[in-house]
């Protein structure tokens, strides 16, 4: 029981802060409850699914719970914390240095705001790809669907976010 | 955007393609500008989503864990902190003296109305009885009780004083007061008072804010000195105990209302207001930097501007 604890903690020591800044990505920016979201994944797969599952499997398993928790907590409140979101996008983690501060601000905002444009699937898809590294294989097992749409979700969300980011950049650039 | 090869290099940076198609299309890409293009700028994407900063704390991992392995009820901490017990008992008795308070005083309030309406019905009947009695004098009618309350006879002259101008529409009988009738009776001022309260109480929450927020801003800029910043922290620390029983009313109150962005930030203020409040009259330099600290890593001070502005547009 012990071992099985002291694996269990290896596994969330290793994959905590990854799967808050998953959520966080795909929440837009919540980071609290992101956080919660994480705990309450985890705290499922060590009541539920720790002694039965395969722990090579687990870290999909997180994922996929981590994603339907997200989901429904979106669907549920997207109304009552559009205001806290408009407000977490503008408060982020400050650093010292103000103007450090600031750039690390924009840089995040820009991502949130770019990953909000994409539809859920494309977005689940592109970071587990681009943050987490996981194989096309490994992102089907987490999402429950085949390798062929994992592929098509990833490049059209690259697409998409090239497109936009080029007429951002266009922008900046005809206003300056 | 005339070559069709895009997709093929999102699987390329990805390491999905097989080997050979891996190499022709790496052949490709020496001669085809376009595709450069769009392989660069993948990647460019790929560095901007992956550098995106963790925000978590490790102390909060540390705590998560042993909920998780200590095997709690829900990983969502109801209270994300951890106080000294004599507060939280003290902070409790003031939470439920305060709740009872606001339960009865409306009630009280209304009752105290009724009363009042009681006695001066009572003294309207006292008033009215002895007329049908010796006052009226000889006409035949004094001795037949039956009779005498349901004469429209005028009221002698002796208590012109003591009439009550509703009740000398109505008959006297009309007036019993039924309980039924005394909740009926006040049952729109009740519900005047519950829409005063809830606007006070988004006034309140504004004000609050406000308040924090000056407190925190005043507190960050307490001066550190290397025996401690005792005289400096006299003032924050005398705020900060004001503010902590009020934010404790309001956030219950934001909490039954279902207003969970005010209860959020509420909570987020409470262990701050506390530790301040908690603040001994020595403070060492660090504790007061720990708070600081903490201040700033949560935006708190935003967040009370942004919410009490909001909250003050709200109530306009």
């Amino acid at each position: 029981m012990a071992s099985h604890d002291e694996e269990f903690t290896m596994l969330f020591q290793e994959f905590y802060p990854s799967l808050c800044r998953f959520l966080e990505c795909l929440l837009g920016g919540r980071v609290e409850l992101a956080q919660d979201l994480a705990q309450e994944s985890f705290l499922q797969l060590h009541r539920t699914a720790w002694e039965t599952l395969p722990h090579e499997q687990a870290r999909f398993w997180l994922y996929r719970v981590a994603r339907n928790f997200a989901i429904n907590e979106f669907r549920k409140s997207h109304t009552r914390y559009r205001l806290f979101d408009r407000v977490v996008e503008v408060m982020t983690p400050r650093s010292r240095n103000p103007e450090e501060e600031y750039e690390t601000t924009e840089r995040k905002n820009l991502v949130l705001t770019m990953l909000r444009t994409l539809p859920e699937d494309q977005r689940v898809a592109l970071l587990l790809r681009e943050q987490e590294e996981l194989s096309y294989k490994d992102i089907s097992q987490v999402l429950n669907v085949s390798e062929s749409k994992v592929k098509v979700d990833i490049f059209r969300a690259r697409a998409a976010l090239r497109e936009r980011w080029s007429k951002k950049a266009k922008s900046y650039g005809a206003g300056a | 955007m005339n070559c069709d090869c895009t997709e093929k290099i999102s699987s390329l940076i990805d390491g999905e393609l097989s080997p050979a198609e891996a190499n022709e299309l790496e052949h490709h890409l020496l001669t085809c500008s376009e595709c450069q293009e769009a392989k660069a700028d993948f990647l460019n994407l790929r560095s901007r989503i992956a550098e995106f900063p963790v925000s978590f704390k490790p102390v909060s991992q540390r705590e998560a864990l042993e909920r998780i392995l200590g095997k709690q009820k829900s990983a969502r901490p109801v209270w994300r902190w951890v106080f000294n017990p004599a507060v939280a008992a003290v902070a409790s008795l003031l939470i439920v003296g305060a709740v009872i308070a606001l339960l009865i005083y409306p009630k009280l309030k209304s009752s105290q109305v009724a009363n009042r309406e009681i006695a001066t019905v009572n003294s309207n009947r006292n008033n009215q009885t002895p007329k049908s009695g010796p006052a009226t004098g000889g006409n035949g009618q004094l001795n037949n009780p039956k009779t005498a309350p349901q004469k429209k006879s005028p009221p002698p002259a002796g208590t012109e004083k003591n009439k009550v101008v509703p009740n000398k529409k109505r008959p006297p009988l009309a007036f019993e007061p039924q309980p039924d009738n005394i909740a009926l009776n006040n049952s729109q001022p009740d519900g005047e008072a519950e829409r005063v309260r809830s606007a006070d109480a988004e006034t309140m929450t504004a004000i609050h804010f406000q308040k924090s927020e000056l407190l925190l801003r005043s507190f960050r800029n307490v001066r550190l000195s290397k025996t401690g910043a005792s005289s400096e922290l006299e003032y924050e620390r005398k705020l900060a105990q004001k503010l902590i029983y009020q934010n404790m009313m309001l956030r219950r109150e934001a909490d039954a209302s279902g207003d969970a962005q005010v209860a959020s930030l509420l909570e987020s203020l409470e262990p701050i207001l506390l530790d301040i409040a908690n603040l001994p009259a020595n403070a060492r330099s660090a504790d007061v930097k720990t708070i600081k600290d903490r201040v700033e890593r949560k935006n708190i001070v935003a967040l009370l501007q942004v919410n009490s502005t909001a909250l003050a547009r709200a109530l306009d």
